[in-house]
């Protein structure tokens, strides 16, 4: 389901809309898959942001159109209309905050009413947090709806790719399906002559002094 | 699980239960893939290097590093053409991070005020095309930056190798063309050389120095 303005492909692709609060890390999420950067500043997504993200599997290549919806109230845009023709969906909640949890039936009820049926992931968000306000036990919804759950969290990678490869599953019917590395191609050779190169060498002696993002952690996931 | 006492394990249980579990509802298929031939494009490779580590790109805009990926990042070596080139993939979805050539003229520099990160510069193809990237690469040990450095550095040099000897004549008309460019634009960066850019020639023409005699 492309935009008009986004290429096809001659793979499978399916629409997959996310939803949740506010400030549950819907769109750190789809960023951290996108380009593997994981963004600490909150920005509100206005409206709907739509990005491809392709995947690898033993069923070969597949596209999920991620429609990442604006959790705020005030920015929400179409709404419904977003949800239109959605195949699948993850409803986002942080487990460090109990209202966003509390709302999930509200996210759950609105996205039923305009997709009948999909396959739907419930999303615990921010699990590396110590201090949680929503314990995995407490997370009773998805039981009494048939969704399926995941604590996840974007900043560690923990589950993170769990909910493609459940949706990936269901929309195929194959509880085998499975994600494979995706063709390295050789790459093309390069010429670099000397004043590039003087370039790069200052670039990277400017970049060497910039410490690092995260540097604390030995999880590499 | 009822009588489990410690109530943090229960709960540990509980969650590890409900990752496996699948409550999901019984939502008929949209579609019908076959197994396809599976192919990593590294077939013809053989590994010379693997490691666990977090990749980096450094955005020039916001003058500061980013996360690429984690995972493993390896050095493979082509059976028949004797390239080689640095492949790094993201750990559970398998994507690829980086996919470059280890070039003549690749130099990897250690990573200021951290010994488990060093940096480079490459041409790379992880999406498929060409783009030009710094990259910082951390690891989970000291030895194992040092490891992958020097891996890249000892590549770097064969491969310089590799290509004079391929064509010595050729080499050598390049060789004085390199240094008729090297004189022009020493030339003219003259006056923005550094101290710390004279610092660290010194450190490397000492480091060659010391080489040979470390390896015997």
């Amino acid at each position: 389901m492309a935009l008009p303005n986004q290429q096809t492909v001659e793979y499978p692709s399916f629409k997959l809309v996310i939803v949740g609060d506010g400030g549950t890390g819907k769109t750190t999420f789809v960023k951290r898959h996108l380009t593997g950067e994981f963004e600490k500043k909150y920005e509100p997504t206005i409206g709907v942001e739509v990005h491809p993200l392709d995947f690898s599997t033993n069923c070969g290549k597949i596209r999920f159109y991620c429609w990442d919806t604006a959790g705020q109230e005030k920015f929400g845009g179409l709404r419904d209309g977003y949800y239109i023709h959605g195949q699948c969906a993850i409803i986002m909640f942080d487990v460090t905050a109990r209202l966003t949890y509390k709302n999930v039936p509200t996210w759950h009820r609105d996205l039923c009413r305009v997709c009948e049926n999909i396959p739907i992931v419930l999303c615990g968000n921010k699990v590396d947090v110590k201090n949680r306000q929503v314990k995995a036990k407490q997370v009773t919804f998805h039981r009494k709806k048939n969704l399926q759950y995941y604590e996840i969290s974007a900043k560690s990678n923990y589950n993170f790719e769990k909910p493609f490869l459940y949706l990936a599953r269901k929309l195929a019917g194959d509880a085998n399906l499975h994600f494979v590395e995706a063709i390295a191609l050789a790459p093309p050779e390069v010429h670099i002559d000397m004043a590039a190169q003087q370039l790069h060498e200052q670039e990277l002696a400017a970049a060497a002094s910039q410490p690092l993002p995260d540097d604390d952690d030995d999880a590499f996931e | 699980m009822a009588s489990t006492a410690d109530p943090e394990r229960k709960e540990e249980e509980e969650a590890a239960a409900g990752d496996e579990e699948d409550t999901g509802a019984q939502v008929a298929p949209i579609v019908r893939l076959e197994e396809v031939a599976i192919s990593t494009g590294e077939e013809d490779e053989d590994v010379i290097l693997d490691l666990k580590a977090k990749l980096y790109r450094f955005d020039k805009d916001g003058n500061q590093w980013k996360e690429r990926g984690a995972g493993t990042v390896k050095l493979l070596k082509h059976k028949e053409t004797t390239k080689v080139r640095l492949v790094m993939r993201q750990s559970k979805t398998l994507k690829i991070c980086a996919n470059h050539l280890v070039i003549p003229t690749m130099s990897v520099q250690e990573h200021a005020g951290n010994d488990k990160s060093c940096v480079w510069h490459a041409a790379d193809f992880a999406d498929g095309e060409l783009k030009d990237e710094l990259f910082c690469i951390r690891f989970q040990s000291v030895e194992n930056c040092k490891n992958f450095m020097e891996t890249m550095q000892e590549v770097a040099e064969s491969q310089q190798k590799k290509e004079e000897s391929k064509d010595a004549s050729d080499a050598a008309g390049l060789i004085e063309k390199l240094s008729v460019e090297d004189k022009k634009s020493e030339e003219k960066t003259k006056e923005e050389d550094t101290v710390a850019d004279k610092e660290e020639k010194v450190a490397e023409s000492e480091k060659k120095v010391e080489e040979p005699a470390s390896s015997t």
